[in-house]
């Protein structure tokens, strides 16, 4: 008896991982509602949903990286790449091939990336910073530097089954996908054990390479997705469109959480994260404060999203 | 008058409200060691961490140096020449011998090292210290006893008056801990005062001068350490008489476990051969460098083999990965846990259970509530105590409750050959005889062969049913029964 009531009342001490960035999002959420009359209202959250949907499938497998200790640095330029595939294969032949072909470039992209860091051994940072410039170039190369424009293929980016725009249906199951394979999968918890201590993983006998390999795929073809559906919404293929993009992912993922060392991270927060960067712009936007100031914001943001993190690691830590 | 090195009085300490130190007096002389016992969780650590000025006690004084301090801070305590030495190696891998030795503050003038002098400088340490390491190697490619004797030389050059060693010996061969009470005595001669904490009641009686024994955050005895009786000392640790220190009793264990035949590796160890019975537990006794740690590593596929052959339960195995042995009903305990064997940031119940994914998994998914159940099945059996349970992160535990998370990860896993690597390494008094326990009754309740090497003879009395000891990659001798003994041991080995 005494010792249940002892574990619950440790168990209340300890501070959930989220619980700074939870209160940080309510707050704005309750700031905006009383500052800006257009905030809380049905059309404006799905407007921000939409905004964050292209981000928001790029971050799922980001997630899943960052957990195992890596990053992937190209998903912005391989977006732009991809969507410049679309919309010349668009043009050209039809939509089901311009798909195909983005997401094969995704899948080889995901492969060489894999190959590299796994096989060959090269920091993911340094492999992915190349794919970063090397693939922002090929995408300026494809369009000559300009915008591509494209027809009849609105319905990836702007159509709105049961009255939900398919982008943000897209990234709802793709993020169900995630947090569940995240939590239940071996694959998940071998993420979680290899970020937390890579040597170890390889000891207790986790096919750490093939694992890791597997993630950079899906993240190249999260990112692929991603473009494809961004060119959709804009009805061109623009090479700088997503440039930014990674940045925005890992802002997302670290506000939620998840450790840049690996072994620490959630879905949850990842997606917290995402739509407390989506509120923020939102309601800036609506409060007609100039937009350079939304990536000034962001940046605070993330820099005291972090030193709370910190606090919080060394507050549960004093405590045991 | 003789004035003391170091003298805090009723230091006490809370963290979060809770006191882990009850008013402990502590006094340290010129030239005086210092032993410092107590199991896990007694407060030694807190206690010199507070000398050390890493943590400001709650209430109580500090006198260092004839000086009263209401506060110390990290940098007033090395101003004052108090240096600590870690069990955790505190170096920097990538740089030199002599750069590591001047770690901070090399010599030199106007921000340019002088190379060619501190080169020399360091020479003259290592000689001092009776210790033939190349000043110009990378101190990563060392063994991990030299680098410990590169941190105490660098203490040694920054002017140390009070030495606080925290288990240094633990991951030392007998004979470069015979190197260090050298250079202890040396340094007693010089009047620094020397603060000695460990496990190792053998070595009490020879490097100390007082014994003081910490317990539940008092101090609970204090006496002088020639003729400090070894029971007095366990008694005043756990609270209570420790068990004899007896052989376990005989158990006749059959069928062949793990059969090694001429098994070889390059020169670390060649022509090895030896069987293990079903249920049996067989320690490979050796210093470090003997090879008995290598002879599992290879067994496990973390080292190439480059002779023999490997047979478990009949069925021949050839090592290749720790994936294809973990997988073949093999286990592996490595000897540095916290970088090979726990997932500090993880919890108790996944840390248990991560070997058993697979099991308990269907169609690659993994039901949290089979692992929980892992954990309480394992955590009475074990008794691991994790006061928030299995969500408990494995790193907030102490390291011999970590070292049974980590044997109940392979219990659970169903292993039919276990190899651990120095098991109690690191791990105090009362939770090495329950390690002990658990090893022996969970190798003869589930068969598995068991495969220990271990550099501690005092472990292979208390583990093993039949012992083999290996010298300079080769098994030189092998006792069964009551023949296993600390005396025939150490000879065998040297």
């Amino acid at each position: 008896m005494s010792k249940t009531t002892e574990v619950e009342k440790d168990k209340k001490r300890s501070i959930p991982a989220s619980a700074p960035l939870m209160a940080f999002f309510v707050g704005l959420f309750i700031y905006f509602s009383v500052a800006s009359e257009y905030f809380f209202d049905i059309e404006n959250f799905r407007n921000i949903a939409v905004a964050l949907a292209v981000t928001g499938i790029v971050c799922i497998p980001g997630t899943l990286l960052m957990i195992a200790g890596q990053v992937d640095l190209s998903v912005g330029s391989a977006a732009a790449v991809s969507g410049m595939i679309m919309a010349n294969m668009v043009n050209k032949h039809s939509i089901a091939v311009g798909l195909a072909v983005a997401l094969v470039f995704g899948l080889t992209l995901g492969i060489i990336n894999g190959f590299l860091v796994t096989v060959v051994g090269v920091n993911s940072l340094i492999t992915t910073l190349g794919g970063l410039a090397t693939l922002y170039g090929i995408a300026l190369l494809i369009g000559n530097g300009q915008t591509v424009m494209m027809r009849n293929f609105e319905w990836l980016g702007t159509s709105q089954p049961w009255g939900v725009p398919l982008p943000v249906l897209i990234f709802t199951v793709i993020a169900i996908m995630g947090a569940v394979s995240l939590r239940k999968s071996t694959y998940g918890r071998s993420l979680y054990a290899i970020g937390s201590n890579p040597n170890a993983a390889r000891v207790v006998g986790i096919r750490s390479n093939r694992l890791l390999f597997i993630t950079f795929v899906l993240s190249s073809v999260g990112a692929a997705l991603a473009g494809a559906v961004l060119c959709s919404q804009l009805s061109a293929a623009d090479p700088n469109a997503a440039r930014g993009l990674e940045l925005e992912v890992i802002t997302a993922i670290v506000l939620g959480g998840a450790s840049l060392a690996g072994g620490r991270g959630s879905m949850f927060g990842t997606i917290l994260g995402l739509c407390t960067i989506g509120i923020l712009n939102n309601g800036l936007i609506l409060l007609d404060v100039p937009t350079f100031w939304q990536r000034v914001a962001q940046g605070l943001m993330l820099i005291i999203a972090v030193s709370f993190d910190s606090l919080r690691q060394k507050l549960n830590n004093q405590r045991s | 008058m003789n004035v003391d090195l170091a003298h805090l009085k009723d230091i006490r300490k809370s963290f979060n409200g809770v006191e882990v130190l009850h008013g402990v007096d502590l006094t340290l002389a010129p030239g005086e060691v210092l032993a410092l016992l107590g199991e896990n969780g007694a407060g030694k650590s807190t206690l010199v961490k507070i000398l050390a000025g890493d943590i400001p006690p709650t209430s109580g004084s500090i006198t260092i140096a004839d000086t009263e301090l209401a506060r110390l801070d990290v940098y007033q305590a090395r101003q004052l020449g108090v240096r600590m030495i870690f069990q955790e190696l505190n170096d920097a891998p990538s740089l030199s011998v002599a750069e590591n030795i001047f770690l901070g503050q090399w010599p030199g003038s106007k921000g340019f090292v002088a190379w060619g002098d501190m080169r020399e400088k360091a020479r003259e340490i290592l000689k001092r210290l009776e210790v033939d390491i190349d000043v110009d190697a990378q101190a990563g490619s060392l063994r991990v006893g030299e680098r410990q004797i590169l941190e105490i030389a660098r203490a040694l050059t920054q002017n140390a008056k009070i030495l606080v060693l925290d288990e240094p010996t633990a991951a030392l061969s007998n004979a470069e801990v015979e190197r260090l009470f050298i250079v202890m005595d040396q340094l007693k001669k010089q009047g620094v005062g020397m603060i000695y904490i460990t496990h190792r009641l053998d070595e009490v009686s020879r490097v100390a001068d007082r014994v003081q024994v910490l317990r539940d955050g008092n101090s609970v005895l204090t006496v002088d350490a020639k003729g400090a009786q070894r029971e007095v000392l366990v008694t005043a640790m756990l609270g209570h008489e420790a068990l004899k220190n007896a052989r376990p009793a005989a158990v006749t264990t059959s069928g062949n476990g793990l059969e090694i035949k001429n098994f070889s590796s390059g020169d670390d160890f060649n022509d090895v051969s030896m069987t293990i019975n079903a249920g049996e537990v067989v320690c490979l006794f050796g210093k470090i460098g003997s090879g008995s740690s290598e002879v599992l590593e290879s067994i496990y596929g973390l080292r190439p083999v480059t002779g023999g052959s490997v047979h478990i339960f009949g069925k021949e195995f050839k090592p290749k990965s720790p994936q294809e042995s973990s997988s073949s009903g093999i286990g592996y305990l490595p000897a540095d846990r916290q970088r090979l064997g726990s997932f500090a940031s993880r919890s108790v119940a996944e840390n248990l259970a991560v070997a058993s994914w697979k099991a308990m998994s269907r169609l690659g998914f993994v039901d949290a509530g089979n692992e929980v159940k892992a954990f309480s099945r394992w955590s009475d059996a074990l008794k691991i105590s994790a006061r928030r349970g299995p969500t408990q992160e494995i790193a907030t535990l102490s390291g011999g409750n970590q070292q049974k998370v980590l044997l109940g990860r392979w219990f659970e896993a169903k292993v039919q050959v276990l190899l651990l690597v120095e098991p109690t390494r690191g791990v105090d008094v009362g939770a090495r005889r329950d390690i002990y326990d658990i090893i022996r009754r969970q190798a003869k309740e589930s068969g598995m062969a068991v495969l220990v090497a271990t550099s501690d003879y005092e472990e292979v009395v208390l583990l093993a049913d039949r012992a083999l000891v290996m010298s300079r990659g080769k098994i030189v001798s092998e006792f069964t029964g009551n023949s296993v003994d600390a005396n025939s041991l150490i000879s065998a080995a040297s």
